[in-house]
C-alpha cells in the first residue's frame, strides 16, 4: 500500500500533560499511531491557556501553542474522579497497545490506573511513565520544572560564557527532546512485545534520558577527574579551532563558524582575504593555545559582514558556517521554507494558525498535519464505535459530566 | 555466533541488525541506542577511524585513536569494521554488507555520500526493505542541504540560541555540548526504529531525514513561538533570566556553587518564605504573586541572593523541597557523576575496555524491565571484528580478509 504510515493500527492512550508527555504521542502520531489523549474539562491543562490565543480571542481550544506541541494526538475527555470515567478509560486501554503517563511516580496507582490493574484489563499493555527522576530511588519525589530538570543532570553546570556564572536556557529542551526520546523507548517495548507476547512498564527517568547529553563532559571527568564548567561556544572536548560564534553587522545579528580540517581552515583564511595574521595560527595546537586572540582576530572581520552573506560566501570556501537565527527568521528562511518546516493549517473551529510540520521527511510516508485538539474532540467516534457505548448511554454520560 | 553477538532474545531490539556508518555524535549515538537495547550493530569505520577516535577526552589529555571518550562513550555493544568505501572493492563490500541489513545509520554530508556512489536510490536499489536513517545538521533537501556544517552551525540555525539562550545582545550560546547532535539522534532513532518496527505497513524500506537544526527550529523552538510570530509578527529574544515573566525562576549563586531557584505558585513561594525564615522583605505587597515579583526582579533577586550565599546548594534543596518548592541544585559534572539517586538506580555501570582498562560509563537511558538495555560490551577496537563480521555476513575466509586489510581495503 503506497503511502501508509508504519504506525498505523497502533492506538496510544495518552494521559500526558503539559509538553513532554504530549510530545510522546505526537511522535507517535506523526507516524501512524491513532493517539487518544485523556483530558477534561474539570481540569483543564495549563497549555491550553497558554496565549498568545488564535485571533486574540481567549479560550482553552485556542492556545496557538498548544495547538503546535499537542499536534498529533487526538482527544477524549473523561473526568476520572467520576468511577464510571475510570471504567471507560479501562474499556479504551483494554481496546489499546499502549499508555503514556508523564505524572510523578504513585499518580497513576492513585487514579486506579497502576500498572497492575492495566494488565487486568490487557495483558500485554505497554505502559510508558516519564516521571522527572524516574518511577523509583532517593529523588524519585523531586519537584522540577521542565527547564530546570536539566540542573540534576549537570548539564546547566555547562552552559554560560567561558569562566563565568551558569547562564539559564529559558525553556525545558528536556521537554520535547524527553518527549522524542519517550517515544522511541515506546517502540522499543512494542518491538519487545512483538518478539515475545510481553507487554511491560517502562521506567523512562527525564533526568537520565537527558543527562546522555552530558556524555562528553562526564567521560573527562571519569578518565582525567575534570569538571567542566561553562565556556561560551567552545567545542565541548576542546580538540579544534576556531569555534564560535561571531557577531555581524546589524543589530543582534551573528554567525556560527565551526573549523575542524586544515582544508577548512585555508578556506576561512582565503576567505578573509589571506590577513598576515593567520601565519601566528598555522596549526591547530596553535590555535587551540591561542583561541581567545584567534576568536578576537575572526570578530574583527566578521563584524563588518551581513551574517546570511558571510555565510553562503564562506560555505563557498568549504568553511561550515550558518546564520545565528532568529525566532523571526525561522518562518521566511528558505531553507526551512522548502522543507516544509512550518505549515499553515485550518483549525475544526475555522481559524487558521501556523504550527510545524512533519519535522522529519521520510521517503515513504506523509504524515497529514492537524492541530493540536479540541478537548473531546473524538469522543463521539471513540466512545460509540471502539466501545460500543450507545446513543442513549453517550448521551447520560455526556450529561452527567462523565465524559466531560 | 561469536561471543560478540547479542545473546538472541534478549534486548528488546533484537533481531534487527543495523549498520553505523557514522561518525562523531550524531549517528554513533542513534545506532548505540539501538545496539543497547539488542540490535546487532556493525560500525563501519574508514581506516583512519571515526573522527571521534581524535576528539578525545583522552587520559591524561594524550591522544591516542583507542583511548577516546567520545568514542567509548556512543559506541558500546558494537561490533567495528572497517572499510574504504572510497575504492570500489571497499564499496561492493558495504553494499553486500547492506543487502543482509535493516536499517543504516550514518551522518555524512549528502554531497560526499553521493561522491561515494551511495546515495539514497543507489542503496535502495540495493536492498529495497532497508531503513536509511540519514542525521546531517541541515537535511537532505532545501538550499543549505549542500552545505559543510557541524553540531555547533545546526543548533545556531535552529532559533535556539538567539530565543532562549545567553544575554541580551551578547553572544548566542549553545549548552556547551553536541546538543544538536544528540537531538538530531534521538529524533532520528524514534522515527527511524517506527520505519523498521512498520515495515511491512508502510510497504518497505525508505529514507529517513533528519535534519538536526530543523528538528530543534520546529519542536523546540517553532512549537512555543512561531504561531505567535505568523499572528502577530512579534517575537522574544533571550533575557540571560530563567523566566523573564514570573520570579523568582533563575539560576542564582549560593555559597558553594548555584541553585536553579523557583518559587511561583504560591504555594513554593510561601515555602521559600518559610524555608529563609519569613524576612520581612518578602511579606512586601509588591513580592506576593509572581508577576510583581517578576517586575520587581532586581529587587527580589538581590533579596534572595544573600540568602542563598549563606547556605549551601544541597540544604538549600533539600529544605525546599520539603517545603513544597522545586529549587534544585545546579550540579556540577562531578556531583551529577556521584549522586546517590542514580547510583540507587544503577544508572552508572562499570565496564572493562582493553586500553583504558576498568571505568564507569552512563548506564540505559530508559528502564525495560522485560528486556534490558545498556551498554555490556565496551566500543570496538578499530577494525576488531573484521574477520568475525566479514566471514559470517560474507563468507570470507580469515585469509581472504588478511589479503583486504593487507591492500588497504579493509
Amino acid at each position: 500500500m503506497a503511502n501508509s504510515l508504519p504506525l498505523k493500527g497502533i492506538r496510544v492512550v495518552n494521559f500526558g500533560w503539559v509538553w513532554a508527555g504530549p510530545v510522546v504521542g505526537q511522535t507517535l502520531g506523526f507516524l501512524g499511531a491513532e493517539v487518544l489523549k485523556v483530558e477534561s474539562a474539570a481540569r483543564v491543562d495549563m497549555t491550553r491557556n497558554l496565549p498568545p490565543f488564535a485571533d486574540g480571542i481567549p479560550g482553552p481550544n485556542r492556545s496557538l501553542s498548544n495547538h503546535a506541541c499537542w499536534a498529533g494526538n487526538g482527544s477524549v475527555s473523561l473526568n476520572l474522579k467520576e468511577p464510571e470515567a475510570l471504567q471507560l478509560a479501562c474499556r479504551l486501554i483494554a481496546a489499546s497497545d499502549v499508555v503514556v503517563e508523564n505524572f510523578g511516580p504513585g499518580v497513576m496507582e492513585r487514579l486506579g490506573l497502576g500498572y497492575e490493574r492495566l494488565r487486568e484489563v490487557k495483558p500485554d499493555i505497554i505502559l510508558f511513565s516519564m516521571p522527572a527522576a524516574g518511577l523509583y530511588g532517593p529523588l524519585e519525589h523531586v519537584r522540577t520544572y521542565g527547564l530546570s530538570l536539566t540542573s540534576i543532570t549537570g548539564l546547566d553546570s555547562l552552559v554560560g560564557y567561558k569562566g563565568g556564572d551558569p547562564v539559564p536556557v529559558e525553556n525545558a529542551f528536556s521537554d520535547p527532546y524527553a518527549g522524542i526520546f519517550g517515544a522511541f523507548a515506546v517502540l522499543t517495548a512494542l518491538n519487545h512485545r512483538r518478539n515475545t507476547g510481553q507487554g511491560q512498564h517502562v521506567d523512562f527517568s527525564q533526568q537520565e534520558a537527558v543527562m546522555q547529553m552530558v556524555g562528553p563532559a562526564y567521560m573527562d571527568y571519569v578518565l582525567n577527574g575534570r569538571i567542566g564548567g561553562p565556556k561560551s561556544n567552545a567545542h565541548p572536548t576542546a580538540v579544534t579551532a576556531p569555534y564560535a560564534v561571531f557577531p555581524c553587522a546589524g543589530d543582534d545579528r551573528w554567525i556560527s563558524i565551526a573549523v575542524y580540517t586544515e582544508d577548512e581552515w585555508q578556506g576561512l583564511i582565503a576567505a578573509m582575504g589571506s590577513p598576515a595574521w593567520a601565519a601566528e595560527f598555522a596549526t591547530q595546537s596553535a590555535r587551540l593555545t591561542n583561541i581567545d586572540p584567534l576568536h578576537e582576530r575572526i570578530a574583527a572581520w566578521t563584524c563588518a559582514f551581513d551574517d546570511r552573506e558571510l555565510a553562503a560566501r564562506l560555505q563557498e570556501h568549504g568553511v561550515a558556517a550558518s546564520p545565528v537565527l532568529n525566532v523571526g527568521d525561522l518562518l521566511d528562511d528558505p531553507h526551512f521554507r522548502a522543507r516544509g518546516t512550518f505549515v499553515e493549517v485550518t483549525h475544526p473551529l475555522g481559524f487558521r494558525e501556523t504550527i510545524y510540520g512533519a519535522y522529519v521527511k521520510t521517503s515513504r510516508s506523509h504524515p497529514e498535519i492537524h492541530p493540536g485538539p479540541i478537548i473531546g474532540q473524538d469522543n463521539e467516534r471513540v466512545f460509540k464505535q471502539i466501545l460500543g457505548v450507545s446513543a442513549a448511554e453517550y448521551e447520560r454520560l455526556t450529561r452527567e459530566k462523565i465524559i466531560y | 555466533m561469536t561471543a560478540n553477538t547479542p545473546a538472541a532474545g534478549r534486548g528488546a531490539l533484537a533481531g534487527i541488525r543495523v549498520i553505523d556508518f557514522g561518525q562523531m555524535v550524531s549517528a554513533p549515538y542513534c545506532a548505540k541506542l539501538f545496539s543497547d537495547y539488542g540490535a546487532d550493530v556493525i560500525k563501519v569505520e574508514p581506516r583512519e577511524g571515526d573522527a571521534a577516535r581524535s576528539a578525545g577526552p583522552f587520559p591524561g589529555d594524550l591522544p591516542h585513536p583507542e583511548k577516546s571518550g567520545l568514542y567509548f562513550i556512543n559506541n558500546t555493544n558494537k561490533r567495528g569494521v572497517t572499510c574504504d568505501v572510497g575504492s570500489a572493492e571497499g564499496r561492493d563490500l558495504l553494499l553486500r554488507l547492506l543487502q543482509q541489513t535493516d536499517v543504516l545509520i550514518e551522518n555524512n554530508l549528502p554531497q560526499r555520500m553521493r561522491a561515494w556512489a551511495l546515495d539514497y536510490a543507489t542503496l535502495a536499489a540495493t536492498n529495497p526493505d532497508l531503513v536509511v536513517i540519514s542525521i546531517t545538521p541541515f537535511g537532505q533537501s532545501g538550499p543549505y542541504s549542500g552545505w559543510n556544517g557541524y553540531d555547533l552551525n545546526a543548533f545556531h540555525l535552529s532559533g535556539a540560541s538567539s530565543r532562549y539562550c545567553g544575554r541580551p545582545n551578547e553572544t548566542p550560546l549553545e549548552h556547551g555540548t553536541f546538543a544538536a547532535d544528540y537531538f538530531g539522534a534521538v529524533t532520528a532513532a524514534a522515527w527511524g526504529l517506527a520505519a523498521v518496527y512498520g515495515r511491512e505497513q508502510a510497504g518497505g524500506g525508505q529514507q529517513i531525514d533528519v535534519s538536526c537544526a530543523e528538528a530543534i527550529a520546529a519542536t523546540f523552538v517553532g512549537g512555543q513561538n512561531i504561531g505567535c510570530y505568523a499572528q502577530e509578527g512579534r517575537f522574544d529574544k533571550r533575557t540571560g533570566v530563567g523566566m523573564p515573566l514570573g520570579a523568582p525562576a533563575t539560576i542564582l549563586p549560593c555559597r558553594d556553587g548555584h541553585v536553579w531557584m523557583l518559587a511561583l505558585e504560591p504555594g513554593q513561594w510561601n515555602g521559600l518564605r518559610k524555608v529563609m525564615g519569613d524576612p520581612e522583605w518578602a511579606s512586601l505587597e509588591m513580592f506576593q504573586d509572581m508577576y510583581s515579583r517578576a517586575q520587581n526582579a532586581d529587587v527580589i533577586y538581590s533579596f534572595i541572593r544573600e540568602w542563598t550565599m549563606e547556605h549551601g546548594k544541597m540544604e538549600i534543596m533539600e529544605k525546599c523541597q520539603a517545603a513544597g518548592c522545586p529549587v534544585t541544585a545546579v550540579f556540577t559534572i562531578a556531583e551529577a557523576a556521584e549522586q546517590p539517586h542514580l547510583k540507587a538506580r544503577d544508572y552508572f555501570v562499570d565496564m572493562e575496555h582493553p586500553q583504558l582498562g576498568r571505568l564507569k560509563n552512563l548506564g540505559a537511558p530508559f528502564k525495560l524491565p522485560a528486556s534490558p538495555g545498556g551498554p555490556t560490551r565496551p566500543a570496538p577496537l578499530l577494525g576488531q571484528h573484521n574477520a568475525d563480521v566479514y566471514g559470517e555476513l560474507l563468507g570470507l575466509s580469515a585469509a581472504d580478509v588478511r589479503q583486504l586489510a593487507r591492500r588497504g581495503i579493509l
